[in-house]
């Protein structure tokens, strides 16, 4: 779009869908008009508006890496209009898009760093756009730790990532489910404990985290024993968004804008919040 | 440039004149309730009965409902149409030092980072014509956050009611240039510039509802964790919005898309804190308890806003608390927390 209207969305058409559990999808996505294309770059760890149009707009993160821009992704789990909406979308379907918007992870902080990434179901969206970042610039960092829980075998999103990841020499790789059933032969329990058996050292490292708020909570404490400082652990937070860029004024905690002082925080930053609303 | 006035009865020619080449706004109470709407050719009289008007002035410039853009699908797929505001020059008369000054506050959030284009191009493009305040309502507490009912740098034009004749000073650039373009202005002396002050000086006297923000910042900040104080203050609220829906710096949104798939509009839609959707997500909500939302909007407007903006969200019109129906009064709340 011309001009400066930051409300206005590029038209962007759907390449692909992937689904990835019962509720969750992935979709690839390009420019529809591609002069637009060579214009636009992001950062991981930032987030856009997304519409379907007569549906409304809903927030959600880039899941692919800016390193890899033949195409962009994102994913969504199903649970209001705007998501069910989106989960009709086919190949060849145009949606809105506007972005990015937000704060990113903070690449230069995590270079010649471990990273021990912990992501819990569809929260693995923001971390492997990071994560495949991270890897495809491999040198720059140390030791890559992942570890990635699902309640279940069949809520593993992103089953390739893992797969890849698993291959890796340079990635330690760790998929565990909460309840496995009869033909899971990987590991079982929570991420927490399964944290902390594999035991990170915090030394010169970095853990960035991403899950649903009670995993976040006790993979926290868990970080904690282990010897991470608040300084050392990233998250990136979710909040109500509708403009995307502090206007609309919904997605604050205390005078912390989510969206335009995030998402990404550290957690020092989230434990020096004034207001700890939540 | 110094004092020029106008007798009241030339009102109306002077609108008609103004109105010929831009969107002229006045007060007026066609619609049930008082607000200011295009000038009809006729009611040029707000000056005798109005104090201040029910909806304030950032309707005019941030509308409760307006349309972003329109999209259309056809053979090519989609197709977006901006909708901006035509830019036609706008002239709002009547404007009170209050809502003056809260233009200037939503101006700061509408043009922070990232340029909000509706709101800036409506604002941009229009003049504000002040009227200082003679009549305060009893309701008005404007003193308490550094305004002056009788005077104001917010605004372009100040006009001041003398009595049979308006008194007009020019505050900005656009204030000189709209008033080297009015007619029927005479120079004012320097008695009638007296008696504007009198009467200002008097409304200011006769404003006797208070808050005091002296060490608000931390006392704000220590009343976060006093839940007990929130739920007592909050009890009685319905949770209707009208408290943020009147409010002239209350700038909640939401937006929204109208019509089908294949031809409609995104809008934007005045929201609230004070509703209980307004944060909601599919698995919780941070503010589904009413005093956490009541909250919410006192901290916002007392303090995140003053610690991001260097200003506090409100100007004392007192809006809320003539329109709550439950009389929940803003004055309370803050001497409330002053208190603990």
């Amino acid at each position: 779009m011309e001009g400066d209207n930051v409300y206005l969305p590029h038209v962007m058409k759907i390449e692909k869908v992937i689904r990835e559990t019962q509720n969750i999808k992935t979709f690839h996505f390009n420019f529809k008009d591609e002069s637009q294309k060579s214009k636009f770059s992001f950062k991981s760890g930032q987030f856009a508006e997304y519409s379907i149009f007569g549906e409304g707009e809903a927030t959600f993160c880039v899941s692919s890496s800016p390193t890899r821009m033949d195409y962009l992704e994102f994913s969504v789990m199903k649970a209001g209009k705007v998501t069910a909406a989106i989960h009709e979308l086919q190949e060849g379907d145009e949606i809105g898009f506007r972005g990015p918007y937000g704060n990113w992870f903070p690449l230069e902080l995590l270079e010649g760093k471990n990273l021990v990434f912990v992501g819990g179901g569809i929260g693995l969206a923001p971390l492997r756009s990071l994560i495949w970042n991270v890897l495809d610039n491999r040198d720059t960092y140390e030791d890559v730790t992942i570890l990635y829980g699902a309640r279940s075998p069949a809520d593993l999103s992103f089953k390739y990532d893992l797969e890849a990841w698993e291959k890796d020499d340079a990635v330690n790789m760790y998929t565990t489910v909460d309840n496995g059933d009869e033909d899971w032969t990987g590991r079982v329990g929570l991420i927490p404990p399964v944290l902390e058996e594999i035991g990170p050292s915090p030394e010169n490292t970095v853990a960035i985290t991403c899950g649903p708020p009670i995993m976040i909570k006790f993979t926290l404490m868990s970080l904690e024993k282990l010897g991470f400082t608040n300084d050392q652990i990233l998250t990136t937070l979710e909040m109500k968004m509708k403009c995307g860029i502090g206007k609309c004024g919904r997605c604050n905690i205390g005078n912390i804008y989510v969206c335009k002082d995030g998402p990404v925080f550290t957690n020092a930053q989230i434990q020096n919040f004034l207001s700890n609303e939540f | 440039m110094g004092y020029k006035k106008i007798k009241k009865d030339q009102l109306k020619t002077l609108f008609n004149e103004l109105s010929k080449d831009c969107s002229l706004f006045v007060p007026s109470g066609s619609k049930g309730y008082v607000g200011f709407d295009p000038w009809d050719g006729n009611s040029a009289d707000f000056t005798e009965w109005y104090r201040n008007t029910t909806i304030p002035p950032k309707a005019l410039f941030f509308p409760p409902v307006e349309a972003m853009l329109r999209f259309r699908k056809g053979e090519a797929g989609y197709e977006i149409e901006e909708l901006l505001p035509n830019g036609r020059p706008q002239i709002v008369f009547g404007v009170r030092p209050c809502d003056a000054r809260a233009l200037k506050i939503t101006d700061t959030l509408f043009s922070d980072t990232y340029r909000d284009p509706y709101y800036l191009t409506r604002r941009e493009n229009a003049t504000i014509v002040g009227l200082a305040c003679n009549e305060p309502c009893d309701t008005c507490f404007c003193t308490s956050l550094d305004i002056s009912p009788g005077e104001s740098q917010d605004v372009d034009l100040l006009c001041s009611d003398i009595g049979d004749e308006l008194l007009m000073e020019a505050v900005s650039d656009k204030g000189e240039d709209l008033l080297s373009k009015m007619s029927g202005l005479s120079e004012a002396s320097g008695e009638e510039e007296s008696k504007a002050k009198q009467l200002g000086d008097s409304a200011k006297e006769k404003i006797t509802r208070q808050i005091d923000t002296s060490g608000l910042l931390d006392k704000m900040r220590s009343s976060f964790e006093n839940r007990e104080y929130w739920e007592d203050v909050s009890r009685k609220c319905m949770s209707c919005g009208i408290c943020t829906y009147v409010c002239p710096t209350c700038h909640c949104f939401d937006i929204c898309d109208e019509n089908n798939k294949k031809d409609g509009k995104r809008v934007r839609n005045w929201d609230s804190c004070k509703f209980p959707l307004f944060t909601r997500m599919p698995m919780e909500n941070p503010r589904h308890e009413k005093w956490r939302r009541i909250r919410q909007r006192y901290h916002h407007k007392f303090e995140y806003f003053q610690m991001n903006f260097e200003t506090i969200a409100c100007t004392g019109c007192g809006r809320c608390i003539r329109e709550c129906p439950v009389n929940v009064d803003v004055t309370e709340i803050i001497g409330g927390i002053q208190a603990l």
